[in-house]
C-alpha cells in the first residue's frame, strides 16, 4: 500500500480511538484474558498482553492505534505468559459464522482469487489447485455484499434458535455481534460452559451442523403392523432435532420440484409419487405426518429426504473456531483492519432487523477523494455506491476507508 | 452405604471407625483386609469385585482399604482394571434402583439430573444437563451417544435408566481411578506382602504382548499409524473403533493368527473376551461373510485421525500394507552385523 493511503487509514483509526474510547467495553473478567493486536506497521501481531482494568486497555488502544484488536475466549491465571505457562481456567463457548463458509450465488460475481504461483486469476472461490500451474496457494479478494451478509445473518438466526431452544440459554445469555467484515460472532460466557473440553465442543458443533445425525434415532422408522409396513416419523412441533427434521422435510416437500427430488437421489417413480400427492402430504402434517401416506414413498426415500431437511435446518458455523479453546476474538466496538467498520453488538432478539451496513459504520463525517481500481455496487448507511472501474471519486470517509482497507482504491 | 462406598456418608462412617493405616497389620483387621484383597482378585481375574460381605463394618471399609492396596501396587493397569470392576458393579446395581437414588448419586458428582415421566412418544426417565452429559458420553462409540442423536430441549438431554447407569459407570470409573493415584508411602509389612501377591497374580494373568508375536511379524516394519496403535493397545490404552479395526485387520493380513491378536487386546481395561473374539474372527474371515477384511487406505485413516504423522516411506504409499511390504524388503536386505 502507498504511504499516503496508509497514513490516511492510520489517522482515521487514530481519530476513532480518540473520540470513541468510552464505547470500548471490556470482556467479562478482563484481568484473566489475553489480548492481541495487529499493528499497522509491518502488520505484526502483538500477543500475550493483559490489562487489569478497562482504562488501561483504552489507554493502550489510543496509544498504539492497532489495525485489529482481539481478546481470548479463554480465561487464564497468567494471561501474559507463554501459551504453555498461562494456566487456562476455562473458555467461553464461541461461534463464528462467516460468509466465506456459506456458498452464495453472488460469490461468483464479486470474489476473485489470484494464484500466488503464476498470477492466474478468476472469479469466485479459489479452486483446490491452480488450473494453470497446479499451485495450491491463493490470494483471495472477497467482497462483503448484502446477499452474503444476509445469508450469514440467516445462519446466525438459526444458531440462536439452537442455543435458546435446544441448549436452554436466554437471549440475555447469548452475545451476538457483527464482526465488521463478513460474518457474525456469537458467544455464551456462562460458567457451565467454561470447563467443556475440545471433544465436548466438537459434539456441540456436530449438533448444530447436524453431523452424524441418524434420523432413526429421532423416531423415523419402519415397523410391521397387521401384515403391512408402517413408517413413523417425528412431528413438526417435536422438541430438539426431531422437530427440526420434520420441519426441514416439510420445507423440502414444499419447495422441491420432481427434478430437485431426483437430484437428491430419489427414484423417478418415487419423485413423481411425491409431487402427485403433494397436497395430501402437506395436509398430513396436522395428524401423523407424511411418512406413511403414500405407498410408493418408502423408508429409504424418507431417510434421504430427512437428511436434506437436516441440511436446511442446520446452522453453518465454522467448526474450527468453536473447538479451539485458545481462540482470539475481535473486541467489540474496535475497528476491523480490512474494512474500517466496527465490530457491532446486536441483541439476540433483534437480529432479524439488524443492518450491518448501518450499525457498523464508524465514521459519520467528512469526505475523501480516492482513485478506485474496481469495486462492485454496494451500500453503506442509506446510500448506494458504485460500481466503479478506474475512476476518481470524492466519497464519505467511511466509504473511502472501506475501499482503501479493501485495497480497491488509493488516496489521490 | 455398603453398595456405594464412595458416597460422603461412607467416608463419614470410615472416619468414625478410625482405622489407622499403621494398624492394618493387626489381627482385628484381618477380615477387612481379606475382603479388600478379594475385591481386587475378583477385578484381576474376572472383572468383578468378589462376593459381598454380610457385615457392614467389613464391607464398607474394605473398599477404601482396597483402594490403598491397589494404589500401593503402583501399576496403572491394575488401577484401570480395578476401577472398571468397581464401576461395573455399581452400574449393575443402579439399573434396579429407584430414580431418586440414581439422582442422588448423580448429585454427588454435581450432575444436574431430574426425573421425568415416560410419555407415549418418548422413552425418557431422566433429563441431564448437556454439559454433564458431554463429560462422559463422547467416550462411547455407539451413534446413540452422540449429542446430535439425543433428544434435547432447554439444555436437558433425555436418558433412560440404563443410559443413566451407563454414564454414571463411566464417571464413577474415572472417580475411582483418580482415587487410586494416591501415593501410598508405607504400609505394614504384612499388608505389603498382600500387595506383592496381588501384583504377582496380575502378572501371571496378563499375557504380555511380545515384540515379535510370531516368526513372520516384523514390528520395526510397521507404518507409523500401526506402530502407534500397536503401542497404545500394548500399554492398555483405549483406542477408537476404527483404530482397533485398522490394527486387527493389518495384523491378520500380515499373517498373525486370531489367537495372537486376541492376546494383544487382553491388556485393555475393558477387554471382553467373547466380543473381541467375535470381532477378530469376523475381520479374519472365520465368521460371517467369510471375507478377510483389509485395513482402510491411508486417506481414510487420515480422515478419522488415525494417521499420526507421515514419515519418508509414507510418501508414495496409499495403503499401510504396501508400506509394510516395502519396508520389509528394505529391512531384510540389510546385511547382518
Amino acid at each position: 500500500m502507498d504511504s499516503v493511503s496508509a497514513k490516511f487509514i492510520h489517522d482515521r483509526f487514530s481519530d476513532y480511538y480518540r473520540i470513541n474510547l468510552s464505547t470500548i467495553q471490556p470482556p467479562s473478567a478482563i484481568e484473566k484474558r489475553e489480548f492481541g493486536f495487529i499493528l499497522f506497521k509491518e502488520r505484526m501481531m502483538v500477543r500475550h498482553k493483559a490489562f487489569r482494568t478497562v482504562e488501561r486497555l483504552r489507554d493502550f488502544l489510543k496509544e498504539i492505534v492497532p489495525s485489529d484488536a482481539y481478546y481470548s475466549s479463554a480465561y487464564y491465571e497468567l494471561p501474559e505468559e507463554k501459551m504453555e505457562a498461562k494456566g487456562r481456567l476455562g473458555t467461553d463457548l464461541i461461534f463464528d459464522i462467516d460468509a466465506d463458509h456459506i456458498s452464495t450465488p453472488c460469490q461468483k460475481t464479486h470474489d476473485r482469487w489470484i494464484c500466488r504461483g503464476c498470477g492466474h486469476n478468476s472469479k469466485g472461490l479459489p479452486p483446490e489447485t491452480c488450473p494453470s500451474c497446479g499451485y495450491e496457494k491463493f490470494e483471495e479478494k472477497s467482497w462483503m455484499c448484502e446477499i452474503c451478509l444476509d445469508s450469514a445473518k440467516n445462519e446466525t438466526i438459526k444458531l440462536i434458535d439452537f442455543l435458546m431452544k435446544d441448549f436452554g440459554y436466554s437471549s440475555e445469555e447469548i452475545d451476538v455481534s457483527f464482526s465488521g467484515h463478513r460474518g457474525y460472532h456469537v458467544s455464551v460466557e456462562k460458567n457451565e460452559v467454561h470447563a467443556l473440553d475440545q471433544v465436548a465442543r466438537r459434539e456441540i458443533v456436530d449438533y448444530i451442523i447436524g453431523i452424524g445425525i441418524e434420523p432413526e434415532l429421532h423416531g423415523l422408522s419402519e415397523r410391521p403392523e397387521r401384515g403391512t409396513r408402517i413408517i413413523a416419523g417425528p412431528s413438526l412441533d417435536a422438541l430438539g432435532w426431531r422437530g427440526r427434521i420434520a420441519r426441514g422435510t416439510y420445507e423440502l416437500l414444499l419447495s422441491s420440484a420432481p427434478q430437485d427430488l431426483r437430484n437428491m437421489g430419489i427414484k423417478p417413480k418415487t419423485a413423481s409419487a411425491i409431487s402427485k400427492h403433494s397436497e395430501r402430504l402437506l395436509r398430513s402434517w396436522k395428524d401423523e405426518g407424511p411418512w406413511s401416506v403414500v405407498r410408493d414413498v418408502g423408508a429409504e426415500s424418507w431417510m434421504k429426504l430427512a437428511l436434506y431437511g437436516v441440511e436446511k435446518e442446520s446452522a453453518k458455523i465454522d467448526t474450527v473456531v468453536t473447538t479451539d479453546i485458545h481462540r482470539l476474538i475481535r473486541l467489540e466496538n474496535t475497528l476491523h483492519g480490512k474494512t474500517g467498520l466496527k465490530k457491532a453488538k446486536v441483541a439476540a432478539t433483534s437480529i432479524e432487523g439488524f443492518d450491518p451496513f448501518e450499525s457498523a459504520v464508524a465514521f459519520k463525517k467528512g469526505t475523501a477523494k480516492v482513485k478506485i481500481s474496481s469495486a462492485p455496487q454496494f451500500r453503506l448507511g442509506d446510500e448506494s455506491y458504485g460500481p466503479y472501474q478506474n475512476e476518481t471519486v470524492e466519497l464519505p470517509t467511511a466509504v473511502a476507508l472501506l475501499l482503501l482497507c479493501k485495497r480497491r482504491a488509493k488516496m489521490v | 452405604m455398603a453398595k456405594y462406598p464412595f458416597l460422603p456418608e461412607a467416608s463419614k462412617f470410615m472416619r468414625e471407625l478410625g482405622i489407622k493405616i499403621s494398624d492394618l497389620g493387626k489381627p482385628e483387621y484381618r477380615f477387612i483386609l481379606d475382603r479388600a484383597e478379594n475385591r481386587i482378585e475378583g477385578a484381576i481375574l474376572f472383572g468383578t469385585t468378589g462376593d459381598k460381605s454380610p457385615k457392614d463394618d467389613v464391607e464398607i471399609p474394605s473398599f477404601p482399604i482396597a483402594v490403598i492396596l491397589v494404589a500401593a501396587t503402583k501399576n496403572s493397569l491394575i488401577r484401570k482394571r480395578y476401577a472398571l470392576a468397581e464401576a461395573k458393579r455399581i452400574s449393575d446395581l443402579l439399573k434396579s434402583e429407584d430414580k431418586e437414588k440414581i439422582i442422588r448419586i448423580a448429585g454427588t458428582f454435581n450432575w444436574r439430573m431430574r426425573p421425568k415421566a415416560r410419555t407415549t412418544s418418548t422413552i425418557c426417565d431422566f433429563t441431564l444437563h448437556y454439559t454433564d452429559f458431554l463429560k462422559c458420553a463422547p467416550v462411547f462409540h455407539d451413534k446413540k451417544w452422540k449429542l446430535v442423536n439425543r433428544q434435547m430441549s432447554e439444555g436437558a438431554v433425555c436418558l433412560t435408566v440404563h443410559e443413566a447407569a451407563r454414564l454414571l459407570e463411566e464417571e464413577i470409573r474415572r472417580h475411582i481411578e483418580k482415587k487410586l493415584e494416591i501415593d501410598v508411602v508405607s504400609l505394614p509389612e504384612a499388608v505389603m506382602s498382600r500387595v506383592s501377591l496381588l501384583a504377582q497374580l496380575f502378572k501371571e494373568k496378563r499375557v504380555v504382548p511380545s515384540d515379535k508375536p510370531s516368526g513372520e511379524i516384523v514390528t520395526s516394519a510397521f507404518p507409523p499409524c500401526i506402530a502407534n496403535l500397536h503401542s497404545e493397545i500394548a500399554s492398555g490404552r483405549n483406542v477408537s473403533h476404527i483404530g482397533r479395526f485398522a490394527l486387527t485387520s493389518f495384523l491378520i493380513n500380515i499373517g498373525m493368527t486370531t489367537e495372537e491378536v486376541m492376546n494383544l487386546f487382553k491388556s485393555l481395561p475393558d477387554f471382553n473376551e467373547r466380543l473381541t473374539r467375535y470381532q477378530v474372527e469376523h475381520i479374519a474371515g472365520d465368521r460371517g461373510s467369510r471375507t478377510q477384511y483389509k485395513p482402510p487406505r491411508c486417506d481414510t485413516l487420515r480422515t478419522h485421525g488415525v494417521c499420526p504423522s507421515m514419515d519418508v516411506m509414507c510418501e508414495g504409499v496409499r495403503h499401510p500394507l504396501t508400506y509394510y511390504r516395502r519396508k520389509l524388503r528394505n529391512v531384510q536386505r540389510k546385511p547382518p552385523i
